[in-house]
């Protein structure tokens, strides 16, 4: 009796973690960035992620058809990758791919790990989106942009700095954190608005 | 020319005062080159402490914490790492090599790590150099041990000996009931690998395999023997290097480690930790620059104070000099010439100070500290400092140069009783 007692309590406890929700927030700081940018031969791979507050200027779910327009935009704006990071011309890099999305922070985590095998979920995750909202309007919630870009250069060797367009094309963007991997190891860079030049000497 | 004769001269004449001069700032700017090159050693040295690794993986906490007790075995773990987790990335399609390390025992003072024979084809330093064996080779039981180059030399350990794991880091209980046996000693790396004992995952398994919360349980303590026929799979581990397949990767399996559901991961690039944590060590290295600028500086003060007490003796010179035609104008120029040449030669002494030190010093560094020196050509920002140093010898100079711009002729004539 006892041992049915104790597993019934044990299949309670863990329908309830099942049925709790993950509670883990990423870090979120509106006005820095974070930029990765991968070298491997004549490959460029950079992913972009980025705060709404940055990009948009509001982080709220698109209400009006205006919000909608703009996100539009930013994400446009987004794929726009020879604009935003701007590298040496003599390594003649063109952009093979370029591709931007809106993620709700707080469900970044979710959209991730959701390719295929959690599927069934979706609906489930769906029907929370209305809770969600509801945080949002709160204030709590955050969004983020990530946008992933792959160039291909003729002369990577060439290449010496990336100039930024991307601080004139989101006035609200102050910083990027750069993560960079290259043949001679992984290094770290913050690029400020006010000098929008990330210095490749000696790091490629 | 005839300045310059004459100025060269002068000095010569005053060979004693003038050549302690030269030496205290020749010593000074020694000093600041010294310490230059040092700080740009120990950077590098400290950079090429783990090299070709592209991800580190550990429990969630900062990424410098991760580096310093997986690298550096500088502190602890706050969690581990579970091996089903370890699994799971191991698996992971951009995952092209794994290693796991599983710390928090020692040996007399020095850490203990287990881990797997990938680690001594993987763990690569110094742009890209893998571990050699000094003598002996890899784990070939259970109970083998390989020695970092520093903990064998110090402790005094040949192939063959039996070394007793210390359970945790500061304590008094022994895993004396399974010795080890050292099957290898490595050659001195200059990285914290040499001041690690290595034995397989299975041995850090085994050892623990009877304890319970701390000390054996009484009683059912497994014999060395006994715990080779058992299941020796670990259920966690602290850190795990990663190398992926293609480079290009790399930030989508950090993401995916860093946002892995079912256990608070994450995943560090070591260059980026590295530099991190510089910045937080940096701070000392501002200090010792700012000290030695100061000695510099002190040391053309004591050459101002050495020309303006030379001032006095030097009367008659002047007034001669004064006599046979020579302006106010020249006078401050042989000054500042002096003060130059002075500096000049002291700049080129400390250079070779500084070379010749580096010369003598280098091996003994690099053996007691793992720091390596390059002997190299001097930088421009060397080569500018060393001008500074010349320019600001020329500018302190300026002060007994009016000082003796304002003697009257007079003055140098008259014959003070």
């Amino acid at each position: 009796m006892r041992i049915v007692a104790a597993a019934a309590l044990l299949l309670a406890g863990t329908t309830m973690a099942f049925a709790e929700k993950q509670r883990d927030l990423g870090a979120h700081e509106h006005g820095v960035g974070q930029l990765n940018i991968a070298i491997e031969g004549s490959e460029i791979a950079m992913e972009l992620t980025a705060p709404g507050a940055d990009i948009v200027g509001f982080e709220h779910p698109a209400a009006t058809e205006k919000d909608r327009a703009r996100i539009g935009a930013a994400i446009e704006a987004l794929k726009k990758a020879q604009d935003l990071f701007r590298l040496t011309d003599s390594a003649q890099c063109n952009v093979i791919s370029a591709e931007a999305e809106l993620l709700a922070a707080d469900e970044g985590s979710h959209e991730e790990h959701d390719h295929a095998d959690h599927h069934e979920k979706h609906g489930h995750h769906d029907d929370h989106h209305g809770a969600d909202r509801d945080d949002e309007h709160d204030g709590r919630a955050h969004t983020e942009f990530r946008a992933e870009y792959a160039f291909s250069c003729a002369a990577p060797a060439q290449i010496r700095e990336i100039e930024f367009g991307y601080f004139d094309t989101f006035p609200n963007a102050q910083e990027l954190e750069v993560q960079l991997i290259s043949d001679l190891g992984s290094r770290g860079f913050e690029v400020m608005r006010d000098a929008p030049v990330l210095d490749l000497e000696g790091a490629i | 020319m005839i300045f310059l004769r004459l100025a060269i001269k002068s000095l010569i004449s005053r060979r004693m005062t003038v050549g302690l001069t030269i030496f205290a700032i020749a010593m000074s700017v020694a000093l600041f080159l010294g310490v230059e090159k040092v700080r740009t050693g120990a950077q590098a040295s400290f950079a090429d402490t783990i090299s070709d690794t592209d991800l580190i993986v550990g429990a969630r906490s900062g990424s410098v914490q991760l580096l310093l007790y997986s690298v550096f075995r500088i502190g602890n773990a706050t969690n581990n790492v579970s091996w089903d987790s370890y699994q799971d990335i191991a698996a992971r399609p951009e995952v092209d090599w794994i290693v796991p390390m599983s710390l928090g025992d020692s040996h007399r003072g020095y850490r203990v790590m287990g881990t797997t024979d990938a680690f001594f084809e993987r763990y690569r330093y110094r742009g890209g150099r893998a571990l050699d064996f000094a003598n002996g080779g890899r784990f070939s039981d259970l109970f083998d041990t390989v020695l970092g180059a520093d903990v064998a030399s110090d402790l005094g350990y040949k192939l063959g000996d039996p070394i007793i794991v210390a359970h945790g880091l500061e304590s008094f209980t022994e895993h004396d009931d399974k010795p080890f046996r050292v099957s290898g000693i490595l050659a001195k790396t200059g990285t914290p690998v040499d001041r690690t004992v290595l034995i397989s995952l299975e041995g850090i398994e085994a050892i623990h395999v009877d304890w319970q919360g701390g000390a054996q349980r009484p009683g059912r303590a497994v014999s060395a023997d006994a715990v080779r026929a058992m299941d020796l799979t670990p259920s966690a581990i602290t850190a795990a290097l990663v190398g992926v397949k293609s480079r290009l990767q790399v930030f989508r399996l950090q993401r995916e480690i860093n946002e892995y559901p079912q256990e608070p991961l994450l995943a560090i690039l070591p260059g980026v930790a590295l530099q991190e944590l510089w910045g937080i060590v940096g701070v000392a290295e501002t200090a010792l620059i700012g000290v030695s600028a100061m000695v510099i500086a002190t040391a053309l003060l004591g050459m101002a104070a050495m020309i303006f007490a030379g001032l006095n003796e030097r009367r008659r010179e002047m007034a001669i000099l004064r006599a046979l035609g020579a302006g106010h104008t020249t006078i401050v120029a042989m000054l500042l010439l002096e003060a130059t040449l002075i500096a000049t030669v002291s700049a080129a002494l400390g250079t070779l100070l500084l070379y010749a030190g580096l010369w003598v010093a280098r091996p003994y560094v690099d053996a007691a500290f793992g720091l390596y020196l390059p002997i190299n050509a001097p930088t421009i920002h060397e080569l500018g400092f060393l001008l500074a140093v010349v320019a600001a010898a020329a500018f302190v100079s300026l002060v007994p140069a009016i000082r003796a711009y304002r003697m009257s002729l007079a003055h140098g004539m008259t014959i003070r009783s």
